[in-house]
């Protein structure tokens, strides 16, 4: 598929690109010498250079299983970034280019993520299938997801937008919560699908991925 | 009450019961249970420490205010997600963490202040304390003993396991500890905001091998402050009260035990000795529960509690005790602070703010934990927000 080898060729790149990019922030975690004036924010560029080749330059990524991080909410971002730090969330290329950042490097990349406007999915070429919409909508309500990311799946501080993210890794993010691949701090999100069958957790990947309002074609 | 009372962490989409035949709804997590359906509160859930510390040049020492003649200092920095404070009889420092850091580190009392990771991966290793050369370790499912800690700090090796018998979960699980009279005291919260407890919601007592647990205090929902008045020898503690109540409602208490294992300070049925809950208040009157020494403030947080033993501050403070409050995650406007209660020996215990300056803008610059009397009389703070340990010293001037 070319999609996988893109992916493959995105996430080498990444790893070789952590590297320097880890080795240029260093210094900056060591706070600044005294009466040199504050760099300008660097974070902008290590972003276009070390995440937008999968991610997209806006973080509204095209690439398969990749999730989209424009709108998503900085705290989530560090979160996430110091569980591939730490491996306690396992994905060989992220735990790859976080093991190279410093905490200062952390709170950089995650608050200039968080500053990514929500950028819409491109209009699907068919409206989504209504019965599907539906079933998901009861899914999420039965299950409570609401509670947490919100009526509008927007999230907040920790816990992630998924209205608008990409289905296919909304797809693999359940079952990793289901399998327990995917821990979190805590089991809370693999005790929270514990009761939905696969189905069921494609169906509420396919309700959040083409949450009304959260695609171009609008409400 | 607690910031992270049941850790979202990456968040739920609901917490679930028992498997059902056919699909059921599924129960909202605990710390969910009560919460209004209005936006502003929908928007509010616990938040786990930040995951990264604070960096040194950073902390907020600068803006704390405390009484004339007290002064703070950074002690050690750079301690993700430090919680529970506790000494060796050699010196070493103790601290622990909750489910961030997943760790126990060890920070010498001299020298180089780095702490040093002696416990890793385990999951809510919270409640700790130091007896006759031993590391007792409480996370939310048993209580452990690793022996002559401080002359393995290298290679604790296996605990020996002294109870593996507390229920576990995310709400309310996790653990303060204190030894008194070859007695180690610990609680099991509630398993949730406001509900039926069963056995839960109380502090215990049992041997130090594990063997005799009994009740000390019943209606306790959640504390994670507690410590033994010096005078009297009556265990004074904290807990938090119930969420989604109202803004202003209820504070959480300041409790002191008279009558260890007759006393029922409330939960789920009175909460801050005066106001019927709700729904389990029905047939129930606050009379018939003992009622708090103080009020602590609404969804305060209010987390350790030390009796103040040194030598250093003035007078005033012997036989006060000091009380951490952590801060509301679930009240629109934040605060947190450290206060000192004296007991009016009627009782109760008058309150007083000794340390602010945690809060800017109404966001969490940092946010007081636990406290250690250090030998010289010094008081240590954790703040598990900005990863810090402070110092506070009096010096008259």
């Amino acid at each position: 598929m070319r999609g996988l080898a893109r992916f493959a060729l995105c996430a080498l790149t990444l790893m070789s690109l952590a590297g320097s990019a880890g080795a240029q922030t260093k210094p900056r975690s060591t706070g600044k010498a005294a009466g040199v004036p504050a760099p300008a924010n660097p974070y902008p560029q290590h972003f276009a250079a070390l995440c937008a080749a999968c991610h997209g330059a806006n973080g509204r990524s095209d690439m398969p299983g990749t999730p989209v991080l424009a709108g998503q909410h900085s705290f989530y971002a560090i979160t996430q970034l110091f569980l591939f730090r730490e491996g306690r969330r396992s994905n060989e290329a992220m735990t790859a280019v976080a093991k190279t950042m410093s905490d200062a490097d952390l709170r950089g990349f995650s608050e200039f993520i968080g500053t990514l406007p929500p950028v819409p999915a491109p209009a699907p070429a068919t409206p989504p299938d209504a019965a599907r919409m539906k079933k998901g909508r009861e899914l999420a309500q039965l299950h409570k997801c609401l509670f947490c990311h919100g009526p509008d799946l927007s999230g907040g501080q920790q816990v992630p937008r998924i209205g608008g993210q990409r289905e296919d890794y909304l797809q693999m993010s359940l079952q990793e919560f289901k399998s327990g691949k995917r821990p979190g701090y805590t089991m809370a999100m693999t005790e929270a699908v514990s009761q939905l069958n696969p189905e069921e957790l494609e169906t509420l990947a396919y309700y959040a991925a083409h949450f009304p309002g959260a695609t171009a074609s609008g409400k | 009450m607690r910031h992270i009372r049941s850790l979202v962490a990456l968040s739920a989409f609901c917490a679930v019961g028992a498997p059902m035949a056919q699909q059921a709804p599924a129960e909202e997590p605990g710390w969910a249970k009560g919460r209004p359906k209005t936006e502003t509160a929908q928007k509010m859930a616990p938040v786990p420490a930040f995951p990264v510390p604070t960096p040194a040049d950073q902390l907020p020492v600068k803006k704390f205010k405390l009484p004339p003649g007290f002064k703070a200092e950074v002690w050690a920095s750079g301690v993700l997600d430090a919680r529970g404070l506790r000494q060796g009889e050699k010196g070493n420092i103790f601290v622990s963490s909750l489910f961030v850091a997943n760790k126990v580190y060890v920070i010498p009392e001299k020298g180089k202040r780095e702490a040093k990771v002696i416990i890793d991966k385990m999951p809510l290793a919270t409640g700790i304390e130091i007896h006759k050369g031993s590391l007792y370790l409480a996370t939310n499912t048993k209580i452990m003993r690793y022996d002559n800690v401080e002359d393995n700090l290298d290679k604790l090796g296996e605990p020996k396991v002294l109870y593996d018998k507390l229920p576990g979960g995310t709400d309310h699980s996790w653990k303060y500890l204190r030894i008194r009279g070859d007695k180690l005291y610990y609680a099991v919260g509630a398993p949730c905001n406001i509900c039926d407890p069963g056995e839960w919601a109380k502090i215990f007592r049992m041997n130090l091998d594990g063997s005799g647990v009994e009740t000390v205090a019943s209606g306790v929902r959640n504390t994670v402050g507690f410590d033994f008045e010096p005078k009297t020898g009556r265990l004074w503690f904290t807990d938090n009260g119930r969420d989604w109540f109202s803004e202003e409602l209820p504070n959480d208490e300041l409790n002191v035990v008279t009558q260890p294992g007759k006393q029922h300070f409330g939960y789920p049925f009175c909460h801050q000795g005066n106001i019927p809950d709700a729904e389990f208040g029905w047939g129930k009157s606050c009379a018939e529960y003992a009622k708090p020494a103080a009020l602590l403030g609404p969804h305060a947080g209010s987390l350790g509690l030390k009796f103040y033993t040194g030598k250093m501050f003035p007078a005033k403070y012997q036989g006060a005790m000091f009380i951490a409050r952590h801060g509301p995650w679930n009240r629109t406007r934040k605060y947190a602070d450290i206060q000192v209660a004296r007991p009016d020996g009627k009782g109760g215990a008058r309150l007083e703010t000794f340390m602010t300056g945690f809060v800017e803008n109404n966001n969490y610059l940092g946010r007081p934990v636990d406290f250690l009397v250090m030998k010289d009389g010094s008081l240590l703070v954790s703040d598990d927000h900005a990863g810090a340990i402070y110092r506070i010293s009096y010096s008259g001037k």
